[in-house]
């Protein structure tokens, strides 16, 4: 493995993807699978070896790239750093943002190093594994995770639910996610695949905090200086390092999963860390924790999502995809054979996670210096900015105006929740996990002719059932010894 | 020979093609057809076939819907086309688009790809035969994976309509990835793939019962064909091109032209053998014949209106609705 590396070109291109990753990631709206697209025609004319390593290198980095600028602009660059806003920005605007992205760059180091270990060591177990989850146990898992998030943030139970709820049928338009039938479209032909996630994350997040920007007090947008240090010491590494193992895990194994991607796996472990923290309270407030669970698990989702490529042949994602595509352009056979006639393609593909998450901790800790700066810049420089990049990021999408029209909605919708004091992870939430516990809660039912019955005498499902309703239970107990103590 | 000259003399003076011609693929990239359309447009620019590239567009969402309708409405001047295989036809008739292939100016159909019926390794079925006598016997017990709506699920519902009695309890599964992960870990009985997919899978724990072709397929010549098992079923999937309606006939004659090159290069033939397409190539009036035939195919399907699922999308509604009177009231209070 260590030879191809070892090529100037090679290194060369790892460095120039993951920088580029890095750039689209931290640009609100421009995202890592449009990047690796527009690439892709590039990798054409070169060797194999080569084009895998750019594409893999460029997936890394804009994973990574996501929490620049959640945390100093509290809009998520893409979908995975969704969670690192939570804690991140208030961070950064509590006076730290080089200590916030010290954090988040090094837990995404950490996660990466981890999901590369299991996509090394044990890929074959953990892709046997991904197939005993049928459609029974992902809807559990769903259910657990959201059982994870009941008395999320600092808003009443009402408040969040309503969110959240909001969230789910802002999910509901466009093509039911298990028959495929048409529902709430309106009869727009646009509305066939229902509001898309980045529009609907830009216009939230993006949108409606220039437009709170552009009508709140000119007092609150007072800002840091940036100029504190990104490194973080080892003390506290060694205080996250329960943390960073928990998150690192639930990155790689709900990357795994096809089909679910990085920002489940970062929602997933925020949710645990929650959970499992001393300090729950200061989760949404500028918790580390909170920045570290977020950030190892997204980047250890890119580890988890090769493992059915590389043990299976089976694309389980949309990198694999990519990735499979290129080989196939190439003219490689893909399948389990191709991994044992062309070592050197695997190899590529795990070397470079690792090469690339260890350059883009280089690469983005000695940028972070410069880039916390922003966070000094006047609102009148950036805002405009940054909306040009949000409309175009939500053009380039898929070439559709729509798109930009959906994104401006939403932004006055979480601009409004804003004002209402709905906190808006509860409705990316809903938005995001309703069509997966949908799609497979009917796909079940389809499976098992109408009968609910799999969910408790399927072992694993009912496992995580009993889960969820011991998590709420508890929730329950703290919230009583709380209000009577 | 004056009219040999004026007409060539036109189309230089038109120049077509002057600029980039976009081809929508309505799926994401890196998936099938995706990788289809790259193969082609690869080996234009290898061998230097059009004075300007393909530039691939992907319009992915909705089973392919938001692409095609994205071409049906480009402007019809050869320079937007489309790329899609027999998901033009099965979403018109599932209901989820209102146009179809009459809807544009077929350019060419370039491959076909067979059809598998596969199980997972530990199965008890070893053959067709034996799986369709079960599915007569005790239906609908067998879980068939599927992507509702797509050719993937019409390859289902034409094996059942192979042999009386047969059915199915037809389950959303969803991309040739997820129905490969849900067959090996036994949580369907039964799935379809293309025959590019199973040649990847297949060494993984999953083997095929037939093929359903007329003939057996090159690649897996021991594999018998449905008919050859006493079922009557034929599918496969076609790639066809296709412009938007109004597109100029000499632009659309030149676009099939430089398919056709584009197919008899052999770097063409040698990716689609890989890639298990039979290396058909249709155009004009046996290109209509095909995509009436195919049409046709499909009129005579019936589809068995879903059992009853929970309407959750109701539900969410009600609980927002709750939601909101509680918080505004807990805003009343304050």
């Amino acid at each position: 493995m260590v030879e191809i590396f070892t090529s100037p070109i090679v290194l060369g291109l790892a460095l120039l993807g993951v920088s580029l990753g890095i750039t689209v990631g931290a640009v609100p709206g421009l995202t890592g699978t449009m990047l690796i697209a527009l690439a892709l025609p590039l990798t054409f004319s070169m060797e194999p070896v080569s084009a895998l390593v750019l594409l893999v290198a460029m997936y890394v980095g804009a994973v990574s790239g996501g929490l620049i600028s959640a945390t100093l602009l509290r809009m998520p660059g893409t979908p995975a750093a969704v969670m690192t806003t939570l804690d991140g920005y208030p961070m950064a605007r509590g006076g730290q943002p080089g200590r916030a992205l010290g954090l988040g760059i090094g837990a995404s180091l950490v996660g990466g190093l981890i999901s590369w270990m299991a996509l090394w060591q044990l890929s074959e177990p953990m892709a046997e594994w991904s197939t005993k989850l049928g459609p029974f146990e992902y809807f559990s898992l769903v259910i657990l995770a959201l059982a994870l998030l009941a008395g999320m943030g600092e808003s009443t139970r009402a408040r969040g639910l309503l969110a959240g709820g909001l969230g789910v049928l802002a999910a509901m338009p466009g093509m039911h996610p298990a028959t495929g039938e048409l529902r709430w479209t309106l009869g727009m032909t646009a509305m066939n695949d229902g509001f898309r996630l980045i529009p609907v994350l830009i216009g939230l997040f993006a949108i409606g905090k220039i437009l709170g920007d552009l009508t709140g007090e000119p007092g609150e947008v007072s800002r840091a200086k940036g100029e504190d240090r990104a490194w973080v010491d080892w003390a506290t590494w060694k205080v996250q390092f329960n943390n960073l193992l928990r998150s690192s895990g639930i990155g790689t194994l709900i990357g795994v999963l096809p089909g679910v991607g990085a920002n489940v796996g970062s929602l997933a472990a925020y949710m645990t860390a929650k959970r499992a923290s001393k300090t729950p309270e200061q989760f949404g407030k500028g918790s580390e924790e909170g920045i570290v669970a977020s950030e190892a698990a997204n980047n250890a989702t890119v580890g988890g999502a090769l493992i059915p490529l590389i043990a299976l042949g089976v694309p389980g994602s949309v990198i694999g995809a990519v990735l499979l595509g290129a080989l196939i352009v190439h003219g490689l056979q893909p399948g389990p054979l191709l991994f044992k006639q062309n070592p050197e393609a695997v190899h590529a593909i795990i070397g470079t996670v690792l090469v690339a998450n260890v350059m883009m901790f280089g690469l983005m800790l000695a940028g972070a210096r410069w880039i916390a700066r922003l966070s000094a810049l006047p609102q009148k420089v950036l805002m405009p900015g940054v909306s040009i990049c949000c409309i175009w990021g939500a053009y380039a999408l898929n070439g559709q105006m729509v798109d930009v029209l959906v994104m401006l909605i939403f932004g006055v919708i979480g601009w409004r929740m804003e004002q209402a004091r709905l906190p808006l992870a509860a409705f990316v939430i809903g938005f995001v996990l309703a069509p997966v516990a949908e799609e497979k809660l009917c796909a079940g039912l389809m499976a098992s002719g109408g009968s609910y019955a799999p969910l408790i005498t399927r072992p694993l499902s009912l496992l995580m059932l009993v889960g969820a309703a011991l998590l709420l239970l508890r929730k329950n107990n703290i919230s009583a010894s709380a209000a009577s103590s | 020979m004056m009219i040999l000259w004026g007409s060539g003399f036109l189309s230089l003076a038109s120049g077509f093609p002057d600029k980039p011609i976009t081809v929508i693929v309505p799926f994401g990239a890196g998936g099938g057809s995706d990788t289809f359309v790259r193969i082609f447009q690869k080996a234009i620019r290898d061998h230097d076939l059009s004075p300007q590239p393909f530039v691939v567009k992907n319009v992915d969402g909705a089973g392919g819907t938001i692409g095609s309708r994205t071409a049906l409405g480009a402007e019809p001047d050869g320079y937007t086309i489309l790329c899609l295989h027999d998901g033009i036809y099965t979403a018109q008739h599932y209901g989820n688009a209102d146009w179809g292939p009459a809807d544009f100016e077929p350019v060419a159909a370039t491959g076909r790809s067979g059809v598998v019926v596969a199980v997972a390794e530990s199965s008890p079925y070893s053959s067709l035969s034996e799986l369709m006598s079960v599915a007569v016997r005790r239906p609908p017990q067998l879980v068939y994976g599927t992507n509702l709506g797509a050719p993937n699920h019409y390859s289902a519902l034409f094996l059942q309509n192979g042999k009386d009695g047969a059915r199915f309890r037809f389950t959303q599964t969803g991309g040739g990835a997820k129905r490969f992960n849900q067959l090996k870990g036994g949580h369907i009985d039964v799935t379809g793939f293309s025959v590019a997919e199973y040649e990847q899978f297949k060494g993984s724990g999953i083997r095929a019962l037939a093929v359903l072709g007329e003939e057996r397929e090159a690649a897996l010549p021991d594999l018998p064909t449905a008919k050859e098992q006493d079922v009557d079923a034929v599918h496969s999937l076609m790639q066809f091109w296709w412009a938007p309606k109004g597109t100029p006939p000499e632009r659309v004659a030149y676009l099939e032209d430089l398919l056709r090159r584009t197919m008899n290069t052999s770097q063409v033939k040698e990716r689609l053998a890989q890639q298990h397409y039979e290396p058909v190539f249709h155009s004009g009036e046996a290109l209509r014949a095909v995509i009436r035939s195919r049409s046709e195919d499909l009129a005579g399907l019936k589809i068995k209106p879903l059992d009853s699922l929970p309407p959750l999308h109701w539900l969410a509604l009600g609980v927002v609705i709750v939601c909101g009177v509680w918080v505004w009231r807990e805003g009343e209070i304050r």
